[in-house]
């Protein structure tokens, strides 16, 4: 039958044809992937140096000044907590949703999930000037009782990501066992070992399933109001205060969707070349592609609509502190950063209208970029904006960033990558056991009529 | 009288929930196994779902009270006026609560999945084979010698691709 | 309904698959009284000098039906969106029942330019810094060419989402195949303007009436919860619909129920977020200009109302539809939905009435009358729909039977 198979499996797979593209990518990785990974992490040591020296040194070597006492670091840090929501968004709500297109991306994006909030945890630590003290914000016995303020957003953020890393690894690691089980069985040497200790003794019996459908249907039931929390709390970091431009209250939806839709586009960025070059196209096909592209073009209107909103509201509130703030992100000396970052998050996603811009790896690769560096530029513009132009005219100053807070912030990026890579190149990236239940689904995307229809 | 074991392959779910129908009917309780999450082959064996959603439940109201505890006992305990909110801050607080109620609900259902399914596990179950985390339905019967030419006979008429026979 | 109504024995009925027509005559009557009732007692009230009154009702009602209608149209745009076809047409058919009441509430809203002065407290009494926006003819310009453009979208989605070649898409739910290409353009043109439309709605006819506050996620809130009163309205019918005809009809399938239940379950946690995030920042941030529109609404006397109105939105439901058996089970939904409409008739009174008359709440025979006639109107609309309802949702089709 697997010999069959292979001849017949473009247009109908069988399982034995999703296994063997599965496995195919877990086999030892040649030169050009561990050139790659020393790429990456070359500059995780450069940001590395730079950020020992910044420790050493105090956080004079950033370009933070008052006002402007949040810039890069905590754009980064609201940046890589927004990527880390597709993946729950796919794996978990539209689980609950029973979405038939997720089987094949949820895997990617869930990991995506938990390396993106594994890197955003590092900025708020990097971005203290005593990181040794960062477990401050935890509530631990002490003899004096003293213990952190629940009042303060911070620790809202501390009980929120930490939660998400939590839970959103429990659900990448329960998911994966049966599919880990699944390489066991194929693997030899030292993989046997490490995909054996990984399954937990996983073998698919009825027990099994029947406890473990439950125990991932209430997970995803819980990750999902989970995911929403976050961030809200994170936008919640600055709404909770008066400054003009963060006071608002429609930053918990907006960022919430800001962030599925960062998200969404970083998994297209990852997808499109991993795709290529693992050769997964018979696996993750057009019609997925098409469906991650719808979930863009929506949040996409979602957070134009919430500019819009922002806006109109300040005007209607005759506000003079807001009107201010807001004329000065317009039109103040950083307004090009605000209108750069329109074009990307509000206008270019709206190519994704057509039908063949979604279908098309291309297009869809150069849109997904162009929203990555939209969002980021969104959280720039919102957190440095409005501290540089508060209420005191006075006090006024733009904020420049420093070589340091650039090269820790690419580092960011490799270290990413590279946790994203080794992860590909060592467990399923692609939940075997999904696309074999939904098998129907993707027979049907890759019998070209869903690109007829399209 | 002897023990043996017959150990069935399917590649199709359709079948081998029939045939778990069919054994049903014959008062034989199968062990299954399966590369893919069958809500039919659970519906064919269990009728009431599993005993996992007490452990989430469990886990999320005591994730809730400990965060209402955590919260309102440290304010309690020091009675500090900080922006002027109240002590018993509870829409504030409301956060802390959740957010450990989805904590400790989500651990207790992980917890509660390897307890009731009896995991992890070290070796292998009788009768597992390679194929069953694959592309194979597995269906394992333990019966005695006398009794296992009809099982066998059932299990082939069912439309098992191979059935072997294993002594226990 | 009553008239047709079939015994729910378990052996089915001869002629069970045939379609199920209804004849409405007594309903029908009895909506036109309710409407006369309404027409008559809103103008009692007006010569009697409570026009204030009567234009309150005439507003709450008015937001409270428009939502139930328009809010249905595009739950059905989302489930175009979201290919969801787990009742066949018939989930269309619901959806889109209430539709013919989106033109009468068209022509409804221009009613309110009569009333404009009882309603609006910046037309007698302008703040300076905002006539730019808050001004009669303008806000009547803008919210009457939005409604305008929404209803006729919604009018054509509609009759669009009738057609044959739909219709049989929509019975085909094991397969990828993307909705025919009219409900593909129409149906995301529906959903956005709505959001524009009744966001501007809610700035204009509820937050305008205290013309200080603002809170920019109170556009979204209420179209969320116009969404959500679609929902609800949709599964109480259902559930009404099982009850009279049992097997005969799709609803009678657990598993519609269950969607159903998941949805009001859903979107009615997700209405609470809505509130929660208006709320924390409103009460964290402390700016008066803020505050005072929440303090009115939770001190006495509506301090009990504003309690009722999040207990029956998202306390019942949240609480009650946990579990699973109590979202198959009709009676329980039913309760739940019923409920639920009229916590959302609670939440419009909670809005827009405290701002006009903070300090007693006013009930009485003419908020009786006016919201019976509302009702009488929204019924006659409905009743074409419930028809179309009817034979999509029997006859060969319908995957009745089904118990679990």
């Amino acid at each position: 039958m697997a010999a069959a198979a292979q001849t017949t499996g473009v247009s109908a797979p069988t399982f034995t044809d999703i296994d063997r593209q599965v496995r195919r990518v877990l086999e030892p990785g040649g030169l050009q992937f561990w050139a790659w990974i020393c790429f990456c992490a070359f500059f995780i040591c450069v940001a590395g140096a730079l950020w020992t020296n910044q420790v050493y040194s105090g956080l004079g070597v950033t370009g933070l000044t008052q006002p402007t006492m949040w810039a890069i670091y905590i754009t980064d840090f609201v940046f890589w907590v927004g990527i880390a929501h597709s993946g729950t968004l796919i794996s978990a709500i539209l689980f609950l949703f029973r979405t038939r297109w997720r089987t094949a991306v949820y895997r990617a994006a869930e990991t995506m999930t938990v390396f993106a909030v594994l890197t955003a945890g590092l900025f708020p630590i990097i971005h203290l000037g005593r990181p040794w003290f960062f477990y401050w914000l935890a509530p631990y016995p002490n003899q004096r009782s003293l213990q952190p303020d629940f009042r303060s957003p911070l620790v809202w953020d501390f009980f929120a990501i930490s939660t998400y890393l939590t839970i959103s690894s429990l659900f990448l690691f329960m998911g994966l066992m049966p599919d880990v089980a699944n390489a066991r069985d194929a693997a030899r040497g030292w993989r046997k070992t490490f995909y054996s200790l990984l399954s937990m003794g996983w073998q698919g019996t009825d027990r099994q399933w029947r406890n473990f459908s439950m125990a991932y249907l209430l997970l995803a039931g819980f990750a999902a109001p989970l995911v929403i929390s976050v961030h809200s709390v994170v936008s919640w970091d600055f709404a909770m205060t008066q400054v003009p431009g963060w006071h608002s209250t429609i930053f918990a939806p907006y960022f919430v969707a800001g962030a599925i839709f960062s998200g969404v586009a970083m998994v297209l960025t990852l997808l499109i070349p991993m795709r290529k070059i693992m050769g997964l196209e018979e696996l993750i096909t057009p019609w997925h592609l098409d469906n991650l592209a719808k979930v863009i073009l929506l949040t996409s209107l979602i957070i134009s609509y919430s500019y819009v909103c922002e806006s109109f509201i300040v005007w209607y509130s005759q506000d003079a502190f807001e009107l201010m703030t807001f004329h000065q992100r317009y039109f103040g000396p950083q307004g090009y950063l605000f209108w750069m970052m329109v074009a990307c998050n509000c206008v270019i996603p709206l190519l994704l209208f057509s039908p063949r811009v979604r279908i098309s790896t291309a297009w869809l690769f150069i849109i997904a970029l162009f929203v990555n560096v939209g969002m980021w530029l969104e959280r720039f513009v919102i957190i440095e904006g409005s501290l540089a132009t508060n209420t005191e005219p006075s006090q006024w100053r733009f904020y420049h960033p420093s070589v340091t807070e650039i090269f820790i912030t690419v580092g960011s990026f490799a270290w990413f990558l590279m946790l994203f890579s080794l992860f590909a190149r060592f467990m399923p990236i692609i939940s075997m056991t999904e696309l074999k239940e939904g098998i129907q689904w993707l027979r049907e995307a890759l019998r070209d009529n869903y690109r007829r229809a399209a | 009288m002897s023990e043996v074991r017959l150990v069935a392959s399917f590649a199709d779910e359709e079948r081998c929930v029939h045939t778990i129908e069919r054994l049903r009917e014959a008062q034989v309780r199968p062990q299954v196994f399966s590369p893919i999450p069958s809500e039919k082959i659970i519906d064919a064996l269990y009728e009431r779902p599993s005993f996992v959603r007490s452990w989430v439940l469990a886990g999320g109201i005591f994730g809730a009270l400990s965060g209402f505890a955590l919260t309102l006992g440290t304010s309690y305990e020091w009675n500090l006026n900080a922006g002027g909110k109240p002590i018993a801050s509870i829409p504030a607080y409301l956060i802390i609560v959740f957010e450990l109620m989805i904590l400790c609900g989500g651990i207790a259902g992980v917890a509660g999945f390897f307890f009731t399914s009896r995991m992890p596990v070290t070796e292998p179950l009788a009768g597992y084979n390679a194929h069953f985390s694959a592309d194979r339905f597995g269906l394992v019967v333990s019966c005695d010698e006398a009794e296992s030419a009809r099982l066998e006979a059932l299990l082939k008429e069912g439309g098992a691709d191979e059935v072997t026979r294993e002594p226990v | 309904m009553s008239s047709n109504s079939e015994s729910t024995s378990r052996a089915p009925a001869p002629g069970a698959h045939e379609p199920i027509q209804l004849s409405l005559g007594s309903w029908t009557t009895l909506a036109v009284v309710l409407v006369a009732v309404g027409a008559v007692g809103f103008f009692l009230a007006l010569w009697q000098g409570m026009a204030a009154r009567a234009w309150q009702a005439y507003l709450v009602n008015l937001l409270f039906w428009m939502s139930i209608a328009q809010g249905g149209v595009v739950v059905s745009t989302a489930f175009y969106l979201s290919q969801g076809r787990w009742a066949g047409p018939a989930q269309y058919r619901l959806a889109e029942m209430f539709a013919g009441f989106i033109p009468l509430g068209f022509l409804l809203f221009w009613g309110m330019w009569a009333g404009r002065a009882a309603i609006f407290p910046w037309v007698l009494h302008p703040d300076p810094q905002k006539t730019m926006w808050l001004n009669a003819p303008f806000l009547f310009a803008r919210d009457g060419a939005g409604l305008l453009l929404l209803t006729l979208l919604s009018l054509w989605f509609v009759s669009a989402s009738r057609r044959e070649v739909v219709r049989e898409w929509a019975k085909t739910p094991n397969n990828i195949v993307l909705p025919p290409n009219i409900m593909r353009r129409l149906s995301p043109a529906v959903a956005l303007s709505f959001a524009f439309v009744y966001s501007l709605l809610a700035f204009d006819l509820i937050m305008s009436l205290s013309p200080q506050w603002r809170s920019t996620l109170f556009g979204a809130w209420f179209f969320a919860t116009s969404f959500w009163s679609g929902i609800t309205a949709m599964a109480l019918t259902a559930v009404i619909l099982q009850a009279a005809f049992g097997r005969r009809v799709v609803f009678f399938n657990r598993r519609v129920l269950h969607d159903l239940g998941k949805m009001v379950f859903a979107f009615s946690v997700f209405w609470v977020y809505l509130l929660f995030a208006q709320y924390l920042v409103i009460w964290y941030g402390d700016i008066p200009v803020e505050t005072f529109f929440i303090v009115r609404r939770s001190i006495m006397p509506w301090l009990p109302l504003s309690i009722a109105m999040i207990t029956l939105i998202w306390g019942v439901p949240f609480f009650v539809l946990l579990g699973r058996r109590p979202k198959r089970t009709p009676k329980i939904l039913g309760s739940v939905a019923l409920l639920g409409l009229v916590g959302i008739f609670l939440e419009d009174y909670v809005l827009i009435v405290p701002s006009l008359s903070p300090e007693v709440i006013p009930y009485g025979w003419v908020e009786i009358a006016v919201t019976a006639g509302f009702l009488g109107a929204f019924a006659l609309c409905a009743f074409p729909g419930l028809r179309r309802l009817m034979a999509a949702s029997s006859g060969p089709f319908a995957p009745a039977g089904e118990l679990e």
